[in-house]
């Protein structure tokens, strides 16, 4: 079985952060959202893999992953360009994946659990597809799956009016090469965009089994700024945090915390987990990091109140004001404006940036 | 819809018609490797129905 790899798309909903890089890089628990599927891959035995590049980013996602030998995998390039719907990335990666089966991953998403569990259910039966469902509250904004008791899929219908289920697909697919066939089969929707969903109905109208597994544990899109945070917090409730760093006497730490080789907790600091604290940063005197913030690499803050937030890396903060559920990209500094006159706050901000002050 | 891809000779890298004819000549973009990928690489036919249908390659 091969793996696919998608880490195209404009990330527009994710600026002004990707105005600098691709989505699919952005951290999460100071690791890149990419880094999580190629993990998944690769737990499933999934080794041989192709990742599917956009327009944008690639040179970033190339230097990234490299030819995939620093994280355990072979890896493909396979350059889709124009964004033309996720069955048409599928599609570019034909040659790839040849006779073989494949898990499509969407690099933007991530599973608690990874993927072992729908590549066992896809294996156990006679199939040529396999789609992961979650139970969502709101099936109309999604792709939403009819299935029998056994899990075999009888219908896709895409953002229903009237949902035949709850249950929504979510960003991980396996295939037999037949859906090949199909794609060529299918035409662009209203959107332009060949869509996965019309190339999987055209194989259960063709008679195709198609399994169906739904995904326990949480599963994010991290399409959006509050989506990261989110995928962060939950990331940093999994985590397993080790301390390679130093934690000085005097410094306050409580909770799970993940200290990179070379990072600070200096004393008078209060930390406060689940943190996520990268290489040679310095966390301060006076400052407070509270539960479910990942600040990246060499980066330092002092005298701040830091909480729920990300802060990517390579950054300075010192204000004395909290700072709450908060994104902020790299090579940024946030200081203090007290004391200058006239009194005010002081900022140059990117274009599409999102402040409350 | 028919997809049409070139996969260069020497790294694997696959290229998408739509990439390649943008350039009409390009470096291959896998890693570290120097083969130059051309349109004209692509059978007759491809190039033919790529071009007989470019608006469903464009977004
Ligand atoms: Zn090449």
């Amino acid at each position: 079985m091969k793996g696919v790899l998608l880490s195209g798309g404009s990330g527009t909903r994710l600026r002004p952060i990707t105005h600098t890089g691709p989505k699919q890089l952005v951290p999460v628990a100071n690791k890149p959202v990419l880094q999580y599927a190629l993990e998944d891959l690769r737990e499933a035995g999934i080794t041989e893999i192709g990742v599917v590049l956009g327009n944008k980013g690639r040179e970033e996602i190339q230097e990234f992953l490299g030819d995939g030998s620093e994280f355990g995998v072979e890896i493909t390039y396979i350059v889709q360009g124009n964004p033309l719907g996720l069955a048409h990335a599928a599609g570019c990666a034909k040659d790839f994946v040849g006779d073989d089966d494949f898990v499509m991953y969407l690099g933007d998403n991530i599973l608690q659990q990874g993927i072992g569990e729908l590549v066992e259910s896809y294996r156990a039966g006679d199939y040529d597809a396999g789609i992961a469902l979650q139970a969502v509250d709101d099936p109309r904004q999604f792709g939403v799956a009819d299935v029998d008791d056994t899990g075999t899929v009888t219908r896709l219908v895409e953002k229903p009016d009237d949902p035949p289920s709850n249950l929504a697909l979510i960003g991980v697919y396996v295939f037999s090469p037949l859906v090949f066939d199909a794609i060529e089969r299918i035409d662009p929707s209203w959107r332009g965009e060949l869509e996965i969903t019309d190339a999987i109905q055209l194989l259960l109208d063709d008679g195709r089994r198609v399994d169906s597994h739904v995904v326990e544990g949480w599963w994010k899109d991290t399409g959006k700024p509050e989506d990261i945070l989110e995928a962060n917090r939950l990331a940093l409730e999994n985590l397993d945090g080790a301390v390679e760093g130093t934690i000085e006497e005097g410094a306050e730490v409580t909770g799970s915390v993940d200290l990179a080789p070379g990072a600070v907790i200096e004393d008078g600091a209060v930390v406060r987990g689940p943190v996520a604290v990268g290489s040679d940063t310095v966390i301060g005197e006076g400052t407070y990091l509270g539960p479910c913030s990942s600040v990246g690499p060499n980066t330092t803050i002092e005298n701040a109140h830091i909480e729920s937030s990300v802060v990517i890396g390579e950054s300075e903060i010192t204000t004395s004001g909290k700072i709450v559920d908060s994104l902020i990209g790299r090579n940024a500094t946030v200081g203090t404006a007290e004391g200058l006159l006239p009194e005010g706050r002081r900022l140059v901000v990117g274009e599409n940036s999102h402040l409350r002050l | 819809m028919h997809i049409i891809t070139h996969t260069c000779p020497s790294c694997g890298t696959v290229v998408a018609a739509n990439e390649l004819e943008s350039d009409r000549v390009m470096k291959c973009p896998g890693l570290g490797c120097d083969t130059v990928l051309r349109f004209e690489d692509l059978p007759a036919e491809d190039r033919e129905h790529f071009l007989e249908n470019r608006d469903q390659y464009q977004i």
